[in-house]
């Protein structure tokens, strides 16, 4: 059996004077033992996922099974969870009571913890003391004190910068190779999603596509092609001399990408002013081919 | 799990956050005693002995400010409700597998643990007045305090739930909880209220847990106090319910 199994789920929110909102659109999945991004823009359903396999949001129908009790999991939100009046380790020793730890195994599990996340000097420090980066690493130790099988990570570093951010990961890398749990991160970001196991990629509610982000990239083929102009028109042509050579492409914004571009001659480009780009595929070049219907907005 | 552990680690965030904010101990009994200080003070010599207990103002109303100074810490105990869930500390302690109702009895339990060391500091001035604190009249003002205290942070907490910005949660409060206290006898004897008054107030379960407060401590025979703590008990009991009813029921239905 998977760490997490996810059939068929569906969350409607519907609220007084709004129309209905489909969160999630017959959803399914299952993971374990890797760490599994959910990648998505804002509003593509990733924390209401996050909300139902945590047990705070209950779907209209499908089914979550998750490990045996809550007990197994634990999560790490957009902001920290830490009481700010509290040191770190009155924190972790919260939220080890709240998993049931005793006081003893807490003090063990934080004083390993602190030393592995680098912590340990601050431990006996209020959390409105620390910085951003800081209080986010002792977040994750509070997260991670009850030792879960599964951690949801719900966009975990936002707010944090460039330094803060490979800090963390860093740390949850260390950690992950200790304690060998399965890990779903909800997130934006590429790089971050980059440095998963597995992909998800999350349209309106829906999962468009679950695969290792190299499958991803190598879909597309060994080069894509960019084609960049300022004018609708000039896109408009680029679409039609694309179509005239056999290829489709899909439309963001102001760029066009093309897949399985490698044969295709560049100097042949009728339209002129726009910038043409061939290069290897990104998961960013993957998540607009899966998630565009290719048409100019 | 039994929910204990989590229940007494909560408990003791909640008490050691008080010792870190000693502002809201100063606002809880500030306004309380100042209070005090302006109605017994002024209203005192035109009043003469009240009660039929031979109670000066002064002394009548002190029980009565006791259990305000309950009342703004059992607000404070519920507002931090609201700061929990922006902060995040609450999602985190729903998402655990500690019950939900070690999380409402956490918040009543520190609350009222709070909210009675703040009363009991107003409470000395009545030997100063005349009136004696024996050791029974300290246990039953401590026994009536403490139900007002749970019935007020039960309520507060599923006020808390359903208001989710402390502005609104003011609002409400002082809405329901002003007139509720000034309806209570806690600066006038209920007995000797008009007519309509005294229906509304009999009506209010304050009004006798103020009577079983008196009736401890020798100021006021008004009420039966089996009666008195009777009803006292079954409003702790009922605020105690609703607050952790609301906090049971967490999970959204989208």
């Amino acid at each position: 059996m998977s760490a997490i199994e996810l059939h068929d789920l569906r969350v409607v929110y519907r609220r007084k004077g709004e129309p209905e909102r489909v969160a999630l659109d017959g959803f399914s999945l299952e993971s374990d033992g890797e760490m599994l991004a959910l990648l998505g823009p804002n509003g593509a359903g990733k924390s209401t996922l996050m909300g139902v396999i945590s047990q705070t949001i209950k779907p209209q129908s499908g089914r979550v099974i998750a490990p045996s009790s809550r007990a197994g999991l634990s999560m790490v939100f957009q902001t920290t969870a830490l009481d700010v009046l509290l040191t770190v380790r009155e924190n972790l020793h919260v939220s080890a009571a709240l998993h049931g730890i005793s006081r003893t195994e807490a003090a063990k599990r934080i004083d390993e913890l602190a030393a592995e996340l680098r912590i340990e000097d601050r431990l006996d420090e209020q959390v409105r003391h620390l910085s951003g980066g800081l209080a986010r690493r002792a977040d994750l130790a509070r997260a991670l004190v009850p030792h879960p099988s599964l951690l949801l990570l719900d966009e975990p570093t936002t707010g944090l910068d460039i330094d803060a951010r490979r800090s963390f990961w860093d740390s949850m890398r260390r950690i992950r190779e200790q304690l060998g749990m399965t890990v779903l991160l909800a997130t934006h970001l590429i790089d971050e999603a980059e440095r998963a196991d597995r992909v998800a990629m999350m349209s309106e509610g829906r999962c468009v596509g679950l695969e290792t982000p190299s499958s991803f990239r190598s879909s597309l083929g060994e080069r894509v092609l960019r084609i960049h102009a300022q004018e609708r028109e000039q896109l408009e042509h680029a679409m039609a001399w694309l179509e005239s050579i056999g290829h489709q492409a899909v439309a963001i914004d102001h760029t066009l990408i093309v897949e399985h571009a490698a044969e295709i001659d560049l100097q042949a480009c009728p339209v002129e002013g726009v910038s043409l780009t061939l290069a290897p595929p990104t998961l960013e070049d993957a998540y607009s081919v899966r998630t565009n219907t290719g048409a100019l907005a | 799990m039994s929910g204990f552990g989590a229940m007494n680690a909560l408990a003791k965030r909640e008490l050691i956050r008080q010792t870190r904010q000693p502002s809201r101990v100063i606002a809880s009994v500030a306004t309380p005693l100042m209070l005090w200080v302006f109605i017994a003070g002024g209203f005192s010599n035109a009043m003469g002995d009240i009660a039929g207990g031979g109670a000066r103002l002064t002394a009548y109303t002190i029980p009565g400010m006791a259990s305000l100074t309950v009342m703004f810490a059992s607000i404070f105990a519920a507002i931090s409700l609201i700061q929990d869930r922006h902060d995040g500390v609450l999602r985190a302690a729903l998402v655990s597998p500690a019950p939900k109702w070690s999380i409402a009895m956490s918040k009543i339990g520190a609350g009222s643990v709070i909210a009675l060391i703040q009363a009991m500091i107003v409470l000395l001035a009545l030997p100063l007045l005349g009136v004696a604190l024996t050791p029974a009249a300290v246990l039953g003002s401590i026994g009536a305090l403490a139900c007002i205290s749970v019935a007020l942070i039960g309520i507060g907490l599923a006020m808390a739930w359903l208001v989710d910005s402390t502005q609104g949660f003011h609002g409400v409060m002082n809405a329901l909880l002003m007139p509720m206290w000034l309806l209570s006898g806690a600066i006038f004897p209920v007995e000797d209220a008009a007519g309509w008054m005294r229906i509304i107030a009999l009506a209010n379960p304050l009004t006798w847990a103020h009577g079983a407060m008196r009736s401890s401590l020798g100021m006021s025979d008004a009420f039966h106090p089996l009666l008195a703590w009777g009803i006292s008990v079954a409003f702790a009991v009922g605020g105690a319910c609703l607050g952790i009813w609301a906090i049971s029921r967490s999970q959204k239905t989208a």
